[in-house]
């Protein structure tokens, strides 16, 4: 059956008598969008974005650093300690100076550091003799792959679906038990958990406010010159690691970020609109 | 022609894709052809079951696995599809629903033993998620055996287009239809014009799919509008939402949640109401709407997938976008008309007469025609010469790149080949056909 021309084919299922039921118009796949709302970045704001992966490697990098020192004896805890508490004061009124309004929250911060702190102490002679019986090597690959689930469900700042704070949170502090274990005395166990606090629990809530990529440099040079100190493996791995993380991998992600190819049209599912959304509840 | 439709979705299953089986079957049996159906068997339902007309179904005995289906092994059941395939005399394998693992299969197998087959596409699918990748690159290589494909609507066809890789000549687009003499209006139902009720129906199950938080929007907003009533029939894990919605607005009175409803009583249901509301979020045809409106109800629906393909909007119906504030819009205009209507206040053309709406759907999407347009794809595609087992791999090497499911069809490949040897063909009895007699007698009175 030749298709009637006269009569133009339309896109519905009750007007096109006399076409045949494969017909294809050339209407067909009009409303397919390709790359709909479909960002390009630049290699600058790929570089910038991923200083915030490297910058929490480095934290983690310097808390095992830290985890070593204590190991080996090269420093003293109550010194550590007490720079502890110097530097988390600074980074207290820095927290505060993002936000005026935080500070009719101070007693009742210092409040919560005092609790924490005293059942940190409490319970540190517990946590220190918790995974006692577990071997050395254990420990110390079980740390490595926690850690690195750490790195992987933290927060940089996008939403996506391995994003998860609390996981990646109590990985950070599962490590740190871990660790504490293999420490000589439970004063020991008990700075290093303040520090874990420190490093996992406060250290991103700061940085989520006060980060800007130049702080990586401090940060990087801080971290490689104590790894230099323990090996020069260790330094030059880190550098290596650095470098694909911070220059080849964002490079590469913009090269071929115009390979990508989503569509979308008709068929999609359509999202439902936050109805706690304002408007919606100005209008209702 | 001998024909085996196959899915994992039937009787006693109620649904969209149950109801279009069924209702296909019957129509190509009173059309003279014979029709056999495959599903899995249902709790104490198992085995081979006649239905009306003699309808033969067999409910084979394999495992559920998840939602309904089988687990697609894809070679365990062959022997079972093939002595079918062959007692039957099969010559066309049509299979219904992409989630059907054992459509997909049937068809394989049928396609492997030289039939045709004839796939039913009745949904929609993104192309976003993950798990869309993983199941677009299975309907690739799935739909790489078939002849031809059918999609209910023309978004559909677009959808299978894209995410098969089936060339757009081989699929053709034939809608579902209603029973519209089982959907006839019946306006003293509702409340009289003189309370000054309107109500506003919702048959949906109660999924997140069907857009039932966009409901749970709109209901609060008619809190302070007294006359406006709702009938929410259906039921699902979404129903607590709506509950809670009712309970904190103080609606108990005006909103009845009827719960999951036989097939049957829908009718009753629908025709109670003025209004009917679909918020559904995907559909890539929409059966509820069309029954709403044969039953002469007004439409207020989402404009998402295929249903603006579905009604014309003369027959009281308003399309709006997927948001809580369009469809209150929607809501309002149709509201407003209706009370434009009891004042006598009437403009051209603006509301037709439920019975005459009744009629044009019935003319617009019936069963027969249905059974008419599948047809001819049967026939254009016996027309089709048979598909080698070359044709197929190189199919699937096209179409999805995947080369671990060449190892797959030939494994089917030798499993029927060994199938041949152990039970030749010629020793599988070939089965009486169902009324042959009586028909034959018919033909020699007449």
């Amino acid at each position: 059956m030749e298709p009637k021309k006269d009569k133009p084919w339309k896109k519905n299922l009750y007007e096109n008598n006399g076409y045949e039921d494969n017909y294809t118009d050339e209407n067909f796949l009009k409303d397919l969008k390709k790359n709909y709302n479909i960002r390009e970045f630049t290699f600058l704001e790929c570089f910038y974005g991923v200083t915030k992966v490297s910058q929490e490697i480095s934290c983690v990098s310097l808390f095992l650093v830290i985890f070593h020192d204590l190991y080996v004896n090269t420093i003293q805890p109550q010194k550590l300690l007490f720079n502890s508490f110097v530097f988390t004061g600074f980074g207290y009124i820095a927290y505060i100076i993002t936000d005026t309004e935080k500070i009719h929250n101070v007693i009742e911060d210092s409040k919560t550091v005092g609790v924490v702190l005293l059942f940190g102490y409490m319970f540190s002679p517990l946590l220190h003799t918790l995974t006692d019986s577990i071997s050395t090597d254990t420990i110390f690959f079980n740390t490595f792959i926690i850690l690195s689930f750490h790195l992987l469900l933290h927060d940089y700042g996008i939403d996506g679906f391995l994003v998860s704070k609390t996981v990646s949170l109590n990985c950070g502090i599962f490590a740190s038990i871990c660790l504490a274990s293999r420490l000589s005395t439970t004063h020991h166990a008990f700075v290093l958990l303040v520090i874990s606090a420190e490093v996992f629990v406060l250290k991103p809530l700061l940085f989520e406010k006060i980060w800007r990529p130049w702080m990586l440099i401090p940060m990087t040079a801080v971290t490689i010159f104590f790894l230099q100190n323990i090996s020069q493996l260790l330094g030059s791995i880190y550098i290596i690691i650095l470098t694909f993380i911070n220059v080849i991998f964002p490079y590469i992600f913009q090269k071929l970020t115009h390979k990508k190819c989503t569509i979308s049209g008709p068929w999609d599912e359509a999202l439902i609109e936050d109805l706690n959304n304002e408007t919606n509840k100005k209008f209702t | 022609m001998n024909i085996c439709l196959a899915s994992d979705f039937f009787f006693p299953n109620h649904g969209g894709v149950e109801e279009h089986i069924y209702n296909l079957s019957q129509c190509l049996l009173a059309r003279g052809h014979k029709v056999i159906i495959i599903t899995h068997s249902y709790g104490n339902r198992k085995g081979i079951r006649y239905m009306t007309n003699g309808l033969k179904v067999y409910y084979l005995p394999i495992r559920v696995f998840y939602n309904q289906c089988i687990l697609p092994t894809m070679i365990c059941n062959i022997p079972i599809l093939r002595n079918i395939f062959i007692r039957e005399q099969i010559q066309i394998v049509h299979g219904h629903s992409a989630f059907s693992a054992l459509a997909h299969e049937a068809m394989q197998v049928g396609v492997l033993m030289g039939l045709r087959a004839i796939f039913t596409d009745h949904s929609l699918f993104g192309f976003a998620d993950l798990s869309a990748v993983v199941t677009n690159k299975f309907l690739q290589i799935c739909l790489a055996f078939t002849n031809h494909c059918i999609c209910v609507s023309h978004t559909g066809k677009e959808n299978t287009v894209l995410r098969a890789r089936m060339p757009a000549s081989s699929v053709s687009v034939i809608p579902n239809a209603v029973n519209a003499s089982q959907f006839i209006p019946n306006p003293r139902n509702r409340a009289s014009p003189d309370t000054n009720i309107i109500t506003i129906v919702i048959v949906s199950r109660l999924v997140y799919r069907k857009g039932i938080d966009l409901l749970a929007g709109i209901i609060p907003y008619f809190k302070h509008q007294r006359n406006i009533n709702f009938i929410i029939a259906g039921d699902g894990p979404k129903r607590e939402l709506l509950e809670e919605i009712r309970e904190k607005n103080n609606m108990q009175d005006r909103i009845q949640m009827l719960g999951a409803l036989e097939h049957s009583d829908v009718r009753d249901v629908l025709t109670c109401g003025h209004i009917f509301l679909n918020t559904s979020l995907t559909e890539a045809y929409c059966m509820a709407i069309v029954e709403a409106c044969s039953v002469g109800l007004h439409i207020v629906s989402t404009k998402v997938g295929g249903v603006p393909e579905v009604l014309p909007e003369y027959l009281n119906v308003i399309l709006s976008s997927p948001d809580v504030r369009s469809l209150i819009l929607a809501l309002e205009e149709t509201i407003a008309k209706i009370i434009r209507h009891r004042k006598g206040i009437i403009y051209d053309n603006e509301i037709v007469c439920p019975y005459e709406i009744n009629q044009i759907v019935s003319k617009l999407y019936n069963w027969t025609d249905v059974a008419i347009r599948t047809e001819k794809v049967y026939k254009k595609v016996l027309d089709e010469p048979e598909k080698t087992l070359k044709d197929i791999m190189k199919t699937i090497l096209s179409r999805s790149g995947f080369y671990l499911y060449l190892l797959v069809v030939s494994l089917c490949h030798l499993i029927l080949k060994f199938m041949n040897w152990f039970q030749p063909s010629n020793q599988i009895d070939i089965c009486h056909n169902y009324n042959q007699r009586s028909k034959e007698k018919q033909k020699t009175k007449l």
